[in-house]
């Protein structure tokens, strides 16, 4: 027998332990806890019944692996438990826990193995007793005192989550199928434990024996699975199966109530809950009553998920929208039927059957209970390994996702509750806005596909329930199709129109923001910057929460890919250089968790932020985003460095790119780039030579255009912008190497056409960029000399930090006095009534057309500026500084003290948007 | 040259009434089958009172004398309606032609209500039925009548909406009558309350915008002050924000008058940025030459787009208005807005240019040797080009304007004396205040 052996080798383990002895020993206990896991899953299986074997096998399964080991650390702790050595049973327990987590995946079930049970409930009670025992406890070693407090401490922590495993392990250690390996080890514990006199061991004991002799008395006929139903289930089933027409609407209704009182009690079985009442949804009598109790059965299965941060697991899901869908069945059956979380029903509400006539009030909330859903089904995602198979598995279950929302959202514009339906179609809305035509073509392929397949299991289940005598019949009247637009836009359409109609703020602006998403998404840029623009987001977005505010920060991260695409360099990096300003992408589009080096995160702050993490199949590709961006900001920036290069105060454009390209200039050497940084920057390199050939074949090389949809023509656009800047660049460089410069060369140096060569040559010469005019009978460039000598210069930087001075003076006036004299009210006004225009927007209404501020968007970064400042998640304090100046211009709401700001940032917008204000 | 009729754009933002006037223009321009717009026109007649109009056009489009049937009992129902009014609004339409009872009159409001009833038994119905009738009357196409009845009810009405539709009401009704001064009034009063009055939603004082803009192209483009007028209404932040939200379209005419009208530089500049944002929403042979002289510097882009823009001149009900002198019709903008596109695109390229060939200039200016160098010779002479004209080799020679160095100092600085002045005024004001206190 193998109990006898682990017994000897748990009782003689005291003293002298040489580490032989321990192997051994460790081997042996190993091996019997094999046999007896072995045991049970055979059991389970009931195949064959080889326990005995268990000891000779040498093959193991995982599993019995897994459970080896851990019986092996239990060892470990009896021992350290015996020489009071707190310290190594801290080890020992942290051990556990990790072990514990193996073995819970490769079971894959969600039961905690009884030994790990037993094990908290014996180190429980160890602890009780050496802190009962204040002078042992003052003999200790500081080390080993120490330990026993975040022992305590751990412990305590930990034990929460088993709460109701460990009540039930004490009522009743002897768990129906463990019943054999029990036995072992209780009498194992009997003699470990003979020194520690638990009296509340001896008495479970006693009481199991009883309990098991029942147990074995109940259900020694019924197959495995069997067992797994709790006795009262059982018993009810009896009750309840005895005789059909005996069962009264009371009855029925006085056990629900019963089972749901004992819910989050101790001892409650979670899973059994549920199963419990399921089984009371069969045989309930009035609809309503079915109702209320599959209402309970929803709640019941949202309790099986434990933690905030764990999953509800995949099964008991889809079971849940299942259960949702029959819901639906219901209420459309009786459209009389009231579903309703705010007045408390009448006790007996239940009672008026199918047949009654005036409103039936049930208590429920389906929006809340589609959200649950939804979240969970989030989560799940979140927590899978996006490389599995089993992450496409999960995926595959969200069009039964939104056959639900789509179907909760038709019942609740029936019934004209349009608010909660705006909520649901923002879930569906939330579900699709990410995906491009052709995802969502594959997502109705699959809806179409699992039609079929749904179709037979809910035959099945229906038989089920008919097989069971339900008593109310519910047909499926919720048609379990999808309808799904050939396009997503129109889909989109829909549900944001309605959501736009009747929604409350946060629908809105999340609705908004997933419709600006899309849209950039499909390439309408104006469409997205107009929507953008007109919701005044950029201005309330930092009230917001944090998921909305990664939202938004994906929306601009999208916004700027489109623009690139669309070949409007500009706004691409205006969008997206707010979001590498901080270096922090990552974080900031929820994408994996960005270690700072400054700024160390508490375990709670890193918990919070793993739980906002984007699922993989929603990201944004960062490689793409970069070298977007760095592409953007490189043709912007060249030109510019070129232009300025003898200017002493340059303005920069993009401070991020600036800042690479001295890091890539300092390098003694560069190899062949490596990374998409490199790449770019070797291609700045090329193009600040002119040689846009080199540059545009670096940037070619890149293997993330291949994620584009329209590859060929992006590359093409970028093959002419990298020309265009390449002129530029060249002329701004050398033009004062030359005096006259002949179009055809330069069509030549270029390969542009003659055309495209005067057009942007003539736009440097309106724009005061190049001191030269065109020769038009020679066709060529004639620069003029334009040098002032030193004084004239100096004379110059006078002036300007003279006008410099009488501007700082005004504003401190102003600052003083408030109303200025000067030219400032006017500018003043404007302000305000931007501010005016802010609140008006962000109070109420969100397709506000009456934008005032940042009309042209698109030819200022300053639009954009306010918006990328949120993206300051959690850290809001730090930032605040730059916050406020970002907000200060638009919306006012800065102090006097910020006065000098606002108008800093209002003119600066003035002039980058509409160049002279008239 | 149908494609860049605006008609169907405009149409939507007008009234049924006002939509006449289009079509007859089109009719007359013959862009489209003629039948099509009779269609057109049975179909606006059939929502509106004007029945007999509207069996004067099908027989003419269908060449019978009959008259469907639905016709016949409309036009019975409509005399009998108009009956009903008239007698319900009797009572207060014979006080008001009485002269004698309209001195009565005063300028309180509610004085006069209280008068009406007190004396006259004119209450709040009678009042009411004004209105109705009035806008019975419009219906029916006597615009005059529901001007003047209009009129009255302003004086007399107290719900402030009612009081708006009847604004509106006036305002179409002096549109048709084309008497553009009462008109411009009317706008203008419309527009003050459109921008005073705080609307349930944005959405809803952003239409009203757009459609006082597009009734306001009636008044503007006949009116002889109004192609300053149409600039200060659109070229206002809300109003632009509103066209390029709502009505890009309107962007036409806005363009138009700028090109016509000189002296609106500075908001001209900020114009052309306006029409770069709205290439992708809009555009027209008359943004895209504003785009080609201003954005993209393609003057041979700009001189195509020229003559196309003669054509929608000439195709646009607004632009394209006929001024008959003796046997002759002209359409005076078109003439005007030639010459100032011309000397547009030849001021850009002076800018640009050093040494121009008269040759090819001239070409781009759609212009022959001779008249060229005439004109250029005229803008020499009237100092609005620094240039001389090479006749040996026929080009025209720019000088070069480089600013003196000396000069721009002074430019910078000059305001800076100013300021501080002023800036110290206000600094000693409270000062001075004080003591004296």
């Amino acid at each position: 027998m193998a109990s006898k052996f682990w017994t000897q080798g748990g009782s003689d383990t005291e003293e002298e332990e040489t580490d032989i002895e321990d192997e051994i020993e460790n081997g042996g206990a190993g091996e019997t806890t094999a046999a007896a896991a072995g045991s049970r899953y055979l059991q389970t299986n009931a195949s064959d019944s080889d326990d005995s074997d268990g000891q000779k096998r040498v093959v193991r399964s995982a599993k019995d692996k897994r459970f080896e080991e851990m019986a092996s650390t239990v060892d470990q702790m009896k021992n350290a438990m015996k020489i009071n050595d707190w310290v190594s049973l801290q080890e020992s327990f942290d051990k556990i826990n990790k072990q514990l987590e193996k073995v819970m995946r490769v079971t894959e079930s969600d039961r905690v193995p009884n030994l790990y049970i037993k094990c908290l409930v014996m180190l429980e009670d160890f602890l009780a007793e050496a802190l009962a025992n204040k002078e042992a406890k003052k003999k200790m070693s500081s080390s080993n005192h120490k330990a026993l407090n975040a022992m305590k401490q751990k412990l305590k922590k930990n034990n929460k989550q088993y709460e109701e495993l460990i009540n039930k392990y004490r009522e009743n250690p002897e768990s129906e199928e463990e019943k054999f390996e029990d036995e072992d080890e209780d009498e194992d514990e009997d003699e470990s434990g003979s020194e520690l006199e638990d009296p509340s061991q001896i008495a479970a004991e006693s009481s199991d024996e009883d309990d098991e002799g029942e147990d074995v008395d109940d259900d020694d006929a019924n197959g495995a699975w069997e067992k797994k139903l709790s006795k009262k289930e059982k018993l009810m089933d009896r009750e309840f199966k005895k005789d059909p027409s005996e069962i009264t609407w009371d009855t029925v209704n006085k056990k629900f109530k019963e089972v749901v009182a004992a819910r989050g009690r101790k001892g409650t079985g979670k899973f059994e809950q549920v199963e419990q009442l399921t089984f009371l949804t069969k045989v309930a009598k009035t609809p309503a009553q079915k109702l209320e109790i599959f209402f309970s059965v929803i709640s019941a299965q949202f309790d099986v998920n434990p933690g905030l941060s764990g999953h509800m697991p995949i099964n008991v899901w889809k079971k849940c929208v299942q259960n949702m869908l029959v819901i639906l069945d219901i209420l459309v059956q009786y459209p009389n039927i009231v579903v309703d979380d705010m007045v408390e029903p009448d006790e007996n509400e239940t009672q008026k059957g199918a047949d009654y006539d005036g409103t039936i009030r049930v208590w429920g909330n389906l929006v809340a209970f589609l959200e649950r859903i939804d979240n969970e089904f989030f989560k799940s995602l979140q927590c899978i390994d996006p490389h599995t198979r089993e992450y496409v598995e999960r995926l595959r279950d969200e069009p039964l996702f939104l056959v639900l929302a789509q179907n909760v959202q038709e019942y609740l514009e029936r019934i004209g509750d349009l608010k909660s339906a705006a909520k649901v179609a923002l879930r569906r809305v939330e579900l699709v806005y990410y995906k491009p035509q052709e995802v969502y073509d594959a997502m109705r392929q699959l809806a179409v596909l699992s039609e079929d397949g749904e179709k037979d299991g809910d035959e099945t289940k229906v038989e089920e329930t008919r097989g069971t005598s339900a008593f109310v019949v519910t047909p499926e009247l919720v048609s379990r199709k999808l309808t799904f637009p050939e396009n997503s836009r129109a889909l989109m359409d829909i549900l944001v129109t309605l959501i736009y109609k009747s929604g409350d703020e946060r629908t809105k602006a999340r609705a908004m923001l997933c419709d600006i998403y899309h849209h950039a998404l499909f390439d309408e840029f104006s469409i997205a910057r107009d929507l953008l623009l007109m919701s005044h987001l950029q201005d309330t977005i930092q009230h917001m929460d944090v998921s909305t505010q990664i939202l938004f920060n994906r929306a601009m991260a999208q916004v700027g890919l489109c623009a690139f695409r669309v070949g409007l360099i500009a706004e691409g990096h205006g969008c997206l250089s707010e979001l590498y300003s901080g270096g922090r992408v990552k974080e900031l589009l929820a994408q994996g968790v960005s270690q700072s080096r400054y700024h160390e995160k508490t375990p709670e702050q890193e918990r919070l932020e793993r739980r906002r993490q984007m699922p993989y199949h929603m990201h944004i590709n960062l490689e793409l985003l970069e070298a977007v961006h760095l592409i953007c900001a490189m043709l912007l920036e060249v030109p510019n460095m070129a232009a300025n290069s003898l200017d002493a105060k340059r303005k920069v454009i993009s401070k991020t790119f600036r800042r690479l390209l001295e890091v890539s200039e300092r390098q003694p050497f560069t190899g062949p780039p490596e990374n998409v940084r490199d790449h770019v920057m070797a291609a700045t390199r090329a193009l600040c030579k002119g040689d846009f050939q080199k540059a545009f074949d670096v940037i070619n090389s890149l293997d993330v255009w291949k994620l584009l949809r329209n590859r060929e023509s992006v590359l093409e656009m970028l093959k002419a912008k990298i020309k265009e800047e390449a002129l530029r660049t060249y002329l701004f460089t050398y033009c004062s190497s030359y005096d006259t410069l002949g179009l055809d060369q330069l069509t030549k140096m270029f390969d542009l056409s003659d055309a495209q060569i005067h057009s942007i040559v003539s736009k440097m010469l309106v724009n005061e960029e190049l001191h030269a005019s065109w020769d038009q009978p020679t066709r060529c460039i004639i620069f003029h000399d334009v040098e002032y000598s030193r004084l004239q210069a100096l004379a110059f930087q006078l002036t300007e930090k003279l006008s410099i001075l009488a501007e700082s003076n005004e504003r401190a006036v102003e600052a003083r006095f408030g109303g200025g004299g000067l030219d400032l009210p006017l500018r003043r006004r404007d302000n305000q009534e931007y501010a005016a225009g802010t609140a008006g927007g962000g109070g109420g209404r969100w397709p506000d057309l009456s934008y005032n501020q940042g009309r042209q968007g698109s030819s200022g970064r300053a639009a954009y500026t306010g918006g990328g400042r949120p993206l300051a998640l959690g850290q809001a304090s730090r930032d605040r500084s730059s916050q406020s100046r970002g907000t200060g211009g638009y919306s006012g709401r800065a102090g006097s003290g910020m006065r000098g700001y606002q108008m800093d940032a209002s003119a600066r917008m003035v002039s980058l948007n509409r160049g002279v204000r008239g | 040259m149908a494609t860049y009729d605006l008609t169907p754009r405009i149409g939507p933002n007008l009234d049924r009434h006002l939509v006449f006037p289009l079509l007859e223009f089109l009719q007359e321009r013959q862009l489209y089958p003629d039948e099509q717009i009779l269609k057109a026109k049975i179909e606006l007649l059939n929502k509106t009172n004007m029945v007999d109009y509207a069996m004067d056009i099908h027989k003419s489009l269908y060449r019978t004398d009959d008259v469907p049937q639905d016709m016949v009992d409309r036009r019975v129902e409509v005399v009998a309606r108009l009956k009903a009014l008239e007698d319900a609004a009797a009572p207060l339409v014979t006080f008001l032609q009485n002269p004698n009872a309209v001195q009565e009159l005063r300028a309180d409001k509610q004085y006069n209500l209280q008068m009406l009833n007190d004396r006259y038994q004119i209450g709040p119905d009678q009042i009411e039925a004004l209105y109705q009738y009035a806008k019975f009357q419009f219906e029916c196409g006597n615009y005059s009548g529901a001007a003047d009845y209009l009129y009255q009810y302003r004086a007399l009405c107290t719900n402030s909406e009612r009081s708006l539709s009847a604004l509106w009401g006036k305002l179409a009704a002096e549109i048709l009558m084309q008497n553009w001064d009462i008109a411009l009034e009317e706008l203008n009063r419309l527009k003050e309350i459109i921008d005073s009055k705080s609307f349930s939603s944005p959405l809803n004082q952003v239409q009203s915008r757009i459609w006082l803009m597009h009734w306001s192209l009636f008044i503007f483009f006949n009116h002889d002050n109004g192609r300053t007028q149409i600039i200060d209404l659109f070229n206002q932040d809300k109003y632009l924000n509103a066209i390029q939200t709502s009505a890009p379209h309107l962007l036409r005419y806005l363009a138009t008058a700028f090109i016509v009208n000189k002296r609106r530089r500075p908001q001209f500049k900020e114009f052309i940025k306006v029409i770069q944002q709205d290439q992708c929403s809009y555009k027209d042979p008359i943004t895209e030459f504003l785009a080609c002289v201003y954005v993209n510097y393609e003057f041979d882009g700009a001189q195509k787009k020229m003559k196309e823009c003669e054509e929608v001149i000439l195709n646009d009900p607004f632009l394209g208005k006929r001024v008959e002198e003796g046997n002759f019709s002209t359409v005076p903008l078109k003439d005007e807005f030639l010459e100032n596109a011309r000397l547009f695109i030849f001021e850009t390229y002076c800018r640009i240019h050093q040494r121009i060939d008269m040759g090819v200039l001239f070409e781009k200016l759609n212009l022959n040797y001779e008249e060229g160098e005439r004109w250029i010779v005229n803008l020499i002479r009237n100092s609005k080009l620094d240039a001389k004209i090479d006749s040996e080799t026929g080009t025209v020679i720019m000088e070069p304007n480089q600013p003196n160095v000396y000069e721009q100092l002074i430019d910078h600085t000059k305001a800076l004396q100013g300021r501080t002045y002023k800036l110290v005024g206000q600094l000693l004001e409270p000062a001075q205040a004080q003591p004296a206190r």
